[in-house]
């Protein structure tokens, strides 16, 4: 569910800095996904799954704007993206293993866990 | 050691007075004065933790005993790991990571100078709090792991748990400080030249300790400030009346507690790295497979920390996976064992007090090991957990581990940190009877556990058969405390008439051998140029193929050495442990004081970080 | 690479041996711990929904109409972080000041909304720390968040000052660029936050 504006303003700055063009590119584009996770709220009869991935999704795309553009993480050393990136999918990985073992969704459906 | 009095390169040397000396001890942004102010501590502390592990001993040598209580025992098993564990191998393997890191990788200062004095005074005043219990009658009573909902207000009414909750969260702080600047220092701070790879393995071990520091410390903090909260301001986190669940405490405390054990012996086993090579006169064998060794350590160490919990109730599935895990993380553990083995092996091995101990933790280490690749297994783990067993198994990986390691590096980098040598003769018969010593107080206790005594009783009945190994294992340490003994006789002597150590006493590989000991304030006069790994060896002895010693640099001059900016010492980072320590404390006492302590920590925070900004002098950013 | 750092170091104390500064570097680090510290406190959060025993349930106190807005506040702050930056760098100090303290502003309004949210949580709908598993993993963890925002208000507010009576220039290009990274950080957390416990069912 890529959103167009977000892909404009990514290509649009390949290698160098970004400009207040693309900051602002940036800000409409999150802006509009706030607004569609909003109103996802509201679509009638819309199957919980559903919901719930393109949420996830539409965050996980914001989140990366923010921190691949206002954060320059992108255009940066490599090092500082090792910096993050790690310790975040760590956390991840360790949120989703609390939700397991609280049995926050069901992990092998046939198995009590 | 000698006393640094505190100078510009270039200026002129004042002798101080002796309030001016504390005042630069109390001021100092050296990392070489903050390693030594680490280092004693650590062992005063280790001091501590040791009699109150005497103390222990000394109540369950007989059956039946009354030297102390039910409810004494609880604080001296719950003081004794909490101070060994915090108060003394961390910082121990702090003292190093101080004084040694920037030494390893040619650089004349840590990243954050003043941040790093603040972890260390961080440090101080939280291992404070934690005794001022012992003088409150409030020592800590619910175990180093704080279980709940033990350690709630209904089972824990006074304040002796509070203690323990803000002292490690001081404690936290500290660690977390202290790995933020060695993280930086280690990846921006090296000589030019000096690759990641060709960095010396006890810096790469310390590397990943500091990650671990940054990583798991967070998780302990959010256990512990749900425990705050459910004690001061009525949470329901560990509240089983509420729906809350114990469990959450267990799973927030190990997903700290298990990087946590890796925290307290990869520096050992960085310093074992350092030692073997010097005293077999052969490289480290396999030094990269080591080190992503360490990494996976590491990494994979956040994957395992629910074979703490194995007789919870977790079920099959979680049981299974942590146990392949577990068992799975022992595999580049030995892979180092081999690895250190291969390095002595074909060397021309010198016999001296440090390889001693690290050939003693290779030893112990293995033998902990082992004990702990049984616990592996869920169903030999529902035996094994809460008895001796285990008591006996980590004393092996952490003091025959990490404290064998630590007190190498002690032997090892002592010449280097003083000026002077330690005395041989004293330093074996501290060997030997510490090893002696060890191993007849935790020996046994693999085998009490596997015949069912309970850890964490005060005492137990004489006709269980249990009587005759708790006498032998008490007399052990006992050993131990004379063995020490040796070794602060051996630091005395040294001080006072010590042989002159000279740079290299033991014809080293790396760059700290090639300045003076004790160095400068600046480390390097010249900041080195490095080739490959063991740099300074290869200078000295070239490569063994045929490449030639490097020849000698022309003289340092003193204009070289004007030239050398050292920050300047600081009065904030002091000022800000305490102010820092006064707020947390405050919940003990009231509510005002939190929030003076409070406001004076936000203002000496801003104070701390405007102290460089724009100043009158030109040492500022 | 070595010797151009080698070069850049005898200008600049905090550049090290990649190009980066230190500070810039630390911060990073910093973030990636503060990533540990909210998952720890969302994977709290996540294991206790849906058990309380008792207590309004989330969706019957959350507006989310005012937390959305909260959200495009945030977002919004982001952006004018950035602005300012930006301006920082091109020497135009007004114009970086000016934007700093619309970004406090709104960062300020948003910790004001978070307050009104509290309030009405405990005074209409009866909903406390120590109301249910609900009432203590939400309030813990969105303070938390809260009190972030308000530290990084009082920052803003500071270089603001510092703006102000002239002690801030494009040398400290490094020094707002953290700030912006602390401060962005906050509101991608919030991103999270809004996600999962707000609008996800």
């Amino acid at each position: 569910m890529a959103d167009p504006q977000a892909t404009a303003a990514a290509h649009a700055t390949e290698g160098g800095h970004a400009t207040v063009r693309t900051y602002i590119n940036v800000a409409i584009a999150l802006a509009v996904i706030t607004a569609v996770e909003v109103a996802s709220l509201y679509i009638p009869g819309i199957p919980s799954g559903l919901l719930v991935s393109s949420l996830l999704l539409m965050s996980a795309v914001k989140f990366f704007l923010v921190v691949g553009f206002f954060m320059h993480l992108r255009y940066d050393h490599p090092i500082l993206r090792a910096l993050f990136v790690g310790p975040l999918i760590i956390a991840i990985l360790i949120i989703l293993a609390v939700m397991a073992l609280f049995s926050a969704f069901v992990l092998l459906p046939r198995v009590v866990l | 050691m000698a006393t640094q009095a505190a100078f510009m390169p270039g200026t002129k040397v004042e002798t101080l007075t002796f309030w001016g000396t504390v005042a630069s001890w109390l001021t100092t942004v050296d990392h070489k004065r903050i390693g030594i102010l680490y280092g004693t501590s650590a062992f005063i502390f280790f001091l501590v933790g040791g009699i109150e592990a005497l103390i222990m001993r000394l109540q369950l040598a007989r059956p039946d005993n009354t030297l102390v209580g039910a409810e004494r025992f609880n604080e001296l098993f719950t003081m004794h790991g909490t101070t060994m564990i915090f108060l003394a191998v961390m910082p121990l393997s702090a003292a190093f990571f101080n004084y040694m890191i920037p030494l390893l990788i040619g650089a004349r200062d840590v990243a954050f100078p003043r941040l790093n004095a603040l972890s260390y005074w961080i440090f101080l005043s939280g291992a404070l709090l934690l005794n001022s219990s012992w003088l409150f009658g409030m020592a800590p009573d619910g175990g180093w792991f704080g279980y709940a909902n033990l350690t709630t207000t209904q089972f824990s009414p006074r304040h002796t748990i509070d203690f323990w909750m803000l002292g490690l969260q001081i404690l936290g702080i500290s660690s977390m400080l202290a790995g933020f600047n060695f993280l930086v220092t280690i990846i921006n701070m090296r000589a030019p030249g000096m690759t990641l790879m060709r960095m010396p393995v006890f810096v790469w071990m310390s590397f990943v300790t500091q990650f671990l520091l940054v990583l798991a410390f967070p998780a302990i903090t959010v256990a512990l400030i749900l425990l705050m909260f459910d004690r001061f301001f009525g949470t329901l986190f560990y509240a089983p009346a509420a729906g809350g669940d114990p469990l959450l405490w267990q799973h927030l405390f190990w997903i700290f507690g298990h990087p946590e054990v890796y925290i307290l012996i990869l520096p050992a086993m960085g310093i074992v790295s350092e030692v073997l090579p010097t005293f077999a006169r052969k490289p480290l064998f396999g030094a990269p497979v080591v080190i992503y060794s360490g990494i996976m350590i590491g990494f994979f160490g956040f994957g395992v920390w629910s074979h703490h919990m194995f007789s919870v109730g977790m079920g099959p599935v979680a049981d299974a996976a942590f146990s392949v895990s577990t068992m799975l993380i022992a595999v580049p553990t030995g892979v180092k064992i081999l690895n250190w083995i291969g390095t002595l092996w074909g060397g021309s091995i010198r016999f001296r007090t440090p390889l001693y101990f690290a050939l003693g933790f290779i030893a112990m280490f293995t033998m902990g090991g082992l004990s702990g690749v049984m616990h592996a297994s869920p169903p030999v783990d529902l035996q094994q957990t809460d008895s001796y067993f285990v008591v006996a198994h980590f004393h092996y990986v952490l003091f025959g581990g990490s404290i064998f390691g630590l007190f190498g590096g002690i032997y090892y980098w002592w010449p280097k940190i003083s000026g002077k040598m330690l005395d041989e003769r004293l330093g074996l018969w501290h060997f030997w009877l510490m090893l002696l010593g060890f191993n007849m107080t935790f020996f046994p206790q693999h085998y009490l556990g596997l015949i069912g005594m309970p850890r964490r009783i005060y005492t137990y009945a004489g006709d269980l058969g249990w009587n005759f190994w708790n006498m032998v294992s008490t007399i052990g340490a006992f050993l131990i405390a004379v063995s020490l003994l040796f070794f602060i006789a051996n630091v005395f002597r040294s001080l006072r008439s010590g042989a002159v150590a000279g740079n290299d006493p033991w014809d080293a590989r790396t760059l700290e051998w090639s300045i003076p000991s004790p160095p400068p304030v600046y480390n390097f006069a010249r900041v080195p140029q490095v080739q490959d790994r063991d740099d300074f060896w290869l200078a000295k002895h070239g490569d063994g193929h045929g490449g030639a010693p490097r020849p000698k640099a022309a003289p340092v001059t003193a204009a070289e050495i004007a030239a050398i900016h050292m920050p300047p010492t600081s009065y904030w980072p002091i000022v800000l442990a305490i102010a820092l320590t006064v707020m947390v404390s405050g919940l003990l006492i009231s509510t005002y004081q939190i929030i003076i302590g409070g406001l004076a920590t936000l203002v000496l925070m801003y104070k701390f970080a405007m102290e460089l900004h724009r100043p009158a002098s030109g040492h500022g950013h | 690479m070595a010797d151009h750092a080698v070069a850049h170091a005898v200008h600049d104390p905090n550049i090290g041996n990649t190009g980066l500064d230190n500070r810039k570097m630390g911060m990073w680090a910093f973030l990636g711990s503060d990533c540990m510290f909210f998952g720890s406190l969302i994977g709290t959060y996540l294991a206790y929904k849906g058990k309380s025993i008792s207590g309004p349930l989330p969706h019957d106190v959350f507006d989310i109409p005012l937390t959305s807005y909260s959200a495009a506040l945030l977002l919004a702050s982001s952006l004018t972080m950035v602005l300012a930056l930006a301006a920082l760098q091109q020497s135009r100090v007004k114009a970086a000041g000016g934007w700093l303290f619309v970004t406090a502003m709104l960062g300020l309004h948003f910790v004001l909304n978070q307050v009104y949210e509290f309030t009405t949580f405990v005074l209409h709908h009866g909903l406390k720390l120590s109301t249910s598993l609900f009432g203590s993993s939400f309030f813990v963890l969105t303070g938390f968040h809260g009190a972030h925002v308000t530290g990084g208000v009082i920052w803003l507010l500071i270089l603001v000052s510092l703006a102000m009576r002239g002690q801030l220039d494009a040398r400290d290009y490094t020094k707002v660029e953290i700030t912006g990274l602390y401060w962005h950080f906050v509101d991608i957390v919030w991103v999270a936050i809004f996600t999962v416990i707000y609008l996800i069912p």
